[in-house]
């Protein structure tokens, strides 16, 4: 544990590093998908809205990293390979807070069912696997909702990486973690980042709540699972087409 | 490196008025030239540099003290390096835009600010430092927490962010009344910016009360900042020659410079009024 500046309290330094309870101060829900590349969050979240979209909710999908606003510096900093750790962490965080400020927060007092394709687990494992301090990352996005339901979609590490490979000409710089020096392979480097990124996540099971998916499960049946625990926990009538 | 021995002692008050807010004992021992964690990859055994950095609303002449220290510093031969907001590569001029843009909100912006601090950090700030230079910053982090906290943004969350920043050798704050702050700035520019009068926090709608609010608030978090991190006060209404010569002396003490006679060169002589 570092140092904490001489004079705040303890409690309230403390409040800063754990994760905020959840407080609903607003009549919208918000559903996250979380996993590695390749686990198949993205296409089960597709299906999801899909369902949702067809039968008139009022829904909003979201996707990490989206914003228009700072991605001009995104992509300068991965173009150069100027990103470090911090700076890479401190960017998404900035775009992060956009999208949280300019769409989630408004979208759920508006009342909106809010579906995200990753949220802050993703920051959370990935910026732990490049070696920043777990405690900071989390303090950087304190601000942040908490989700009612985060969909946690495990497949075994050489599935998911067969799947990316395969699909993918070729893996980015900062995708494959080649900032971290871990290998000169491309798809070594790949592999292994992602395995840290993994034991990360199952690390967050526990503490953050998350609702374990197998991912190796056909698509159809693991659908029907996550449409099955989305009405378990969340009253859809509330996001229902309003009867005329 | 040294440590900042002296950062306890009283403010420094180069016109003899006496102070209104002299730190009793003021700081806490500084056990660790980060805050909190440490940056990844940096030794701190290998900085032999070290860092001053001035404090001060617009206004306050932190620019125009920068510039004569650092002909000072490069006359004892001492080399200089500066930074400052908005000045890294990375998001610079991103930020730039989003200030003329007005649709940027609270917590990017200041999420900007920490990126573009940190780039400068650990691109050009820690490597000047590995080479022994002496890092003068225009503006630090203490204006960043200062700038969000005002905006409600919570204190533990920013010092929480900056933990990772480097502990400054010496921090100057050139303290002064937001009023004179005005005067000096409209002087300057013949007008006044729309964020250094916190516009975007809707204080009123007269551009003098919402300065003069806004810059009231920035200084309230500076007494706090002030007392937590051990500034050492300046006045910053003193005249240029005056605040100079109590910065240098700070300064000469802490490197071991023994003369801290100065007279500007002719291409600075107009800043030395």
């Amino acid at each position: 544990m570092a140092t904490v500046l001489p004079d705040i309290p303890a409690a309230e330094s403390e409040s800063a590093v754990k994760a905020p309870s959840l407080k609903r101060e607003y009549p919208g829900a918000l559903v996250v998908v979380e996993g590695i590349d390749g686990s198949g969050k993205s296409t089960q979240l597709y299906l999801l809205k899909r369902w949702l979209e067809i039968g008139g909710y009022r829904i909003h999908f979201t996707e990490w990293n989206s914003s228009p606003l700072v991605k001009s510096a995104t992509r300068r900093g991965k173009q150069r390979r100027l990103l470090t750790p911090t700076t890479f962490s401190l960017l998404h965080a900035a775009d992060f807070a956009d999208r949280c400020e300019r769409q989630i927060l408004p979208l759920l007092h508006g009342g909106y069912l809010v579906l995200a394709d990753r949220y802050i687990y993703t920051a959370f494992a990935r910026d732990a696997a490049r070696g920043c301090s777990p405690r900071w990352v989390r303090n950087l996005y304190s601000f942040a909702p908490i989700p009612d339901i985060t969909f946690y979609f495990r497949a075994p590490l050489d599935v998911a990486v067969m799947r990316i490979v395969a699909g993918r000409p070729k893996l980015k710089y900062y995708e494959a973690g080649m900032d971290l020096g871990i290998s000169l392979d491309r798809a070594e480097s790949f592999r292994i980042f992602q395995e840290r990124i993994l034991a990360n996540y199952d690390q967050m099971i526990e503490t953050d709540n998350f609702v374990l998916m197998d991912g190796t499960v056909r698509v159809n049946k693991l659908q029907k699972l996550m449409r099955q625990i989305l009405g378990e926990k969340i009253d859809l009538a509330q996001f229902a087409p309003k009867k005329k | 490196m040294k440590r900042p021995g002296k950062n306890g002692s009283s403010s420094a008050q180069p016109n003899g008025r006496p102070s209104k807010r002299g730190r009793k004992n003021g700081a806490p021992e500084a056990p660790s030239r980060f805050y909190g964690t440490t940056l990844p990859g940096v030794k701190l055994e290998e900085l032999s540099g070290a860092l001053f950095v001035i404090e001060g609303t617009d206004g306050s002449g932190r620019s125009t003290q920068i510039s004569l220290l650092t002909e000072w510093l490069e006359s004892q031969g001492f080399a200089v390096q500066t930074m400052g907001l908005r000045r890294s590569f990375l998001v610079g001029e991103d930020i730039d835009a989003l200030l003329a843009e007005n649709s940027v909100t609270r917590t990017t912006l200041s999420l900007m600010y920490s990126t573009d601090f940190f780039d400068q950090l650990e691109r050009r700030i820690l490597p000047a430092l590995r080479s022994g230079l002496i890092v003068l910053a225009d503006r630090y982090i203490f204006t960043l927490i200062a700038r969000s906290a005002v905006r409600g943004i919570g204190r533990d969350y920013l010092h929480g962010i900056y933990e990772m920043a480097l502990r400054p050798d010496l921090t100057f704050w050139l303290n002064l009344r937001p009023e004179i702050a005005f005067d000096r700035e409209f002087k300057k520019s013949q007008t006044i910016s729309y964020w250094e009068s916190g516009r975007d926090m809707s204080l009123s709608n007269d551009l003098f009360q919402s300065f003069i609010r806004y810059q009231s608030l920035i200084k309230k978090e500076f007494e706090y900042l002030s007392k937590r991190h051990g500034f050492i006060e300046v006045d910053g209404e003193g005249s240029v020659p005056e605040v100079n010569r109590v910065l240098r002396k700070r300064i000469a003490s802490h490197l071991g410079i023994r003369s801290t006679h100065y007279q500007p060169s002719h291409a600075l002589s107009h800043l030395w009024r």
